[in-house]
């Protein structure tokens, strides 16, 4: 059936008769696609500022030192028929596990024409201590000149210059937390315990704050200083951090690194899984709380459409009785409900928008209690938020108006008719 | 006349079922009754209230079944019709016009006459507004064409009815005491107006009514009593 003009005509004019309780209806749907678009933006923002983040300023592998196939031990003793052998435990060394001839390594891992870059740290559990205080602190020693093409120190310093790390074989990079708990600046003497108890003193060259509280917790030495504090032999580092130049491709470089070192590789999004599984769960739940916003919507459909549907008996008998079929009389309800979905998605994605915009202008105090640090709140935009929340808008609509069309559609002219006084 | 039937009743059977509590209590309006009624008659059907008369009127114009029984309209047995055909026929061929004037209020005049030729896309627009105009003002009504029917007297609310009645070209012109809700001047305009349409179109119609000064200005009487024809008058 084609869609007449003058059905709409008739569902628009029905829809206009009654002002007041089209008014609510449509506002009812409006607020539940605003409501279901700014959570979208919300969600969907923060997990998006969080991934960006992190391809920006993590290693997209870090390769460590476990062994992919443990390194078996000798057989202690030769078993032969009679001889019985218990062994209690496998008593290891108690050491870290390191790369050992890591520029060797590297060279390797570089081959890959995928690799942007490869850069060496080691790291430690020491005490810093300035002053009075004193803290334990991990402590990773670069290459800074290879460092800066991971993590971005360079853009993200708070005071300092990045090259005097370079520079400075005592210098001392601290992150912007661990700063602000010493209430160091740069210039300061501040002093090292290391595992083994030696003290060393460092001088502070710069501070950075990268936005993710993971690393701005960190403190960064010269590789050489790292490895002597950490009691690592000048050939071994404890992780290489890899920048590739295709990110989708970090799984098989992933791969092929562990297959040629028999080193672990770990790409970001392992390493992220939990908190982007956290944070889609998070979303779940409150998509799920906003979708029924948009319910209780539909049921002001449902009234609006029930309510035509009864005070317009009348005129359905008149139309069934001039000729109009069952299948036009339900169009009729069925495209009120659709003009009330329209509409109330319109203004929805309208208010939506300017919420956005409003909350994502809002200056807030930054906070380090999340996995960023952020003095915004960070607002997905995308148009896929609108025609979501428009579609399921619609799809609710009709659904609510279904039931009030087949009743108008069963409506028996001659009961009607006859009825009249 | 009565050689070209356009409506034939045959043994037509009618009974009403009404729900009392638990039980069902079925009363039967019309036991029995066979008629006919010829092109460009124009017959009244009168009677006491309660006689069946409406009912009557209602199973001609498809908008009811009798329980058995056959209704033909136009050489078709509209009684075995399906819903959906039956909009269709009363759309091609009948036109009602009600005790109650029965427009819809969110539509002016005009717009209320065009409706039965938009319902099925007999006509464009275009066409449809021309028809309406022409008959409206045929009804003397030309100034009324853009009034809501709340800005309408009466009579005028009845003419609009009358001429969205007519303006498919119906075959049978089906009317239920169309000036029941009338004072007798206006009463008057609807009586001369369909004496006028029989006459200069030789438009059938049937019309339900117990005026019996109304009944008087027609061609034929059919008198019904507790759904018997009690008796068929032919006038001049």
């Amino acid at each position: 059936m084609k869609i007449n003009y003058h059905l709409l005509m008739i569902a628009f004019r029905q829809l206009l008769n009654r002002k007041r309780q089209t008014i609510l209806t449509l506002m009812g749907i409006s607020v539940g696609v605003m409501v279901l678009i700014t959570a979208v933006s919300l969600m969907d923002g923060l997990l998006q500022s969080f991934i960006q983040k992190i391809v920006e300023i993590a290693p997209h592998v870090i390769v460590s030192g476990d062994k992919v196939r443990p390194t078996v031990p000798p057989q202690l003793v030769e078993p032969s028929p009679g001889t019985r052998v218990d062994f209690i435990k496998n008593v290891s060394r108690d050491e870290q596990d390191v790369i050992k001839n890591y520029p060797r390594v590297m060279d390797l891992i570089s081959g890959d024409s995928l690799v942007q870059l490869v850069s060496p740290s080691v790291s430690t559990d020491v005490i810093a201590m300035f002053g009075t205080m004193s803290e334990p602190i991990q402590l990773f020693g670069i290459v800074p000149s290879l460092e800066d093409g991971i993590e971005k120190f360079s853009k993200n310093m708070l005071s300092g210059n990045y090259d005097e790390l370079g520079k400075t074989p005592d210098g001392i990079m601290l992150g912007s937390t661990e700063a602000k708990d010493f209430t160091s600046r740069v210039g300061d003497r501040m002093q090292i315990v290391s595992p083994s108890g030696k003290i060393y003193s460092v001088r502070v060259v710069g501070i950075f704050q990268t936005g993710i509280n993971d690393i701005d917790d960190n403190c960064y030495v010269n590789i050489r200083l790292g490895q002597s504090i950490g009691g690592f032999s000048p050939d071994e580092a404890s992780h290489l951090y890899i920048r590739v130049n295709d990110l989708p491709k970090d799984g098989i470089v992933a791969k092929s690194i562990e297959k040629e070192t028999n080193y672990t590789a770990v790409t970001w999004e392992e390493k992220a899984a939990s908190v982007v599984a956290l944070f889609k769960m998070i979303s779940g739940i409150v998509y799920f709380l906003v979708v029924f916003v948009i319910m209780v919507a539909g049921f002001g459909v449902a009234n609006v459409l029930i309510t035509n549907v009864l005070e317009k008996a009348r005129d359905i008998a008149i139309l069934k009785s001039i000729g109009f079929r069952k299948r036009e009389i339900t169009w009729i309800y069925l495209m009120q409900g659709l003009m009330v979905a329209l509409v109330g998605s319109a203004i929805g994605c309208l208010l939506g928008y300017v919420l956005i915009e409003i909350m994502s202008s809002i200056p807030m105090a930054s906070s380090s209690a999340g996995a960023i640090r952020t003095d915004r709140l960070m607002m997905g935009k995308s148009p896929e938020y609108f025609i979501l929340a428009s579609l399921f808008a619609i799809i609710v609509s009709l659904v609510a108006a279904v039931g009030p069309s087949r009743n108008a559609a069963k409506v028996n002219p001659v009961e009607i008719l006859r009825g009249e006084r | 006349m009565n050689t070209d039937p356009v409506i034939k009743l045959e043994h037509v059977r009618k009974e009403l079922s009404i729900r009392n509590g638990g039980e069902e209590l079925v009363n039967t309006i019309l036991p029995d009754i066979s008629f006919s009624i010829g092109r460009g008659e124009f017959t009244a059907i009168t009677g006491p209230s309660g006689s069946g008369k409406t009912t009557l009127l209602y199973l001609m114009g498809g908008l009811d079944k009798p329980n058995s029984g056959s209704v033909y309209l136009d050489g078709e047995e509209i009684s075995a019709m399906s819903e959906e055909d039956l909009a269709e026929m009363r759309n091609a061929k009948l036109g009602f016009v009600y005790q109650f004037h029965f427009l819809l209020p969110e539509f002016t005049a005009l717009e209320n006459v065009m409706m039965p030729l938009l319902a099925r896309g007999r006509a464009g627009v275009g066409d449809a507004r021309k028809r309406a105009t022409e008959l409206l003002s045929d009804l003397g009504l030309s100034d009324k064409l853009h009034n809501k029917p709340n800005q309408l007297s009466g009579g005028q609310q009845q003419r609009v009815a009358i001429a969205r009645a007519l303006v498919n070209r119906p075959m049978v012109l089906l009317a239920d005491e169309p000036t029941g809700n009338l004072d007798s001047k206006n009463a008057e305009v609807i009586y001369t107006l369909f004496s006028r349409l029989n006459e200069e179109t030789g438009q059938t119609i049937v019309l339900v009514t117990h005026d019996d000064h109304f009944a008087g200005e027609t061609r034929r009487i059919l008198h019904i009593l507790d759904g018997r024809l009690d008796s068929d008058r032919k006038l001049r």
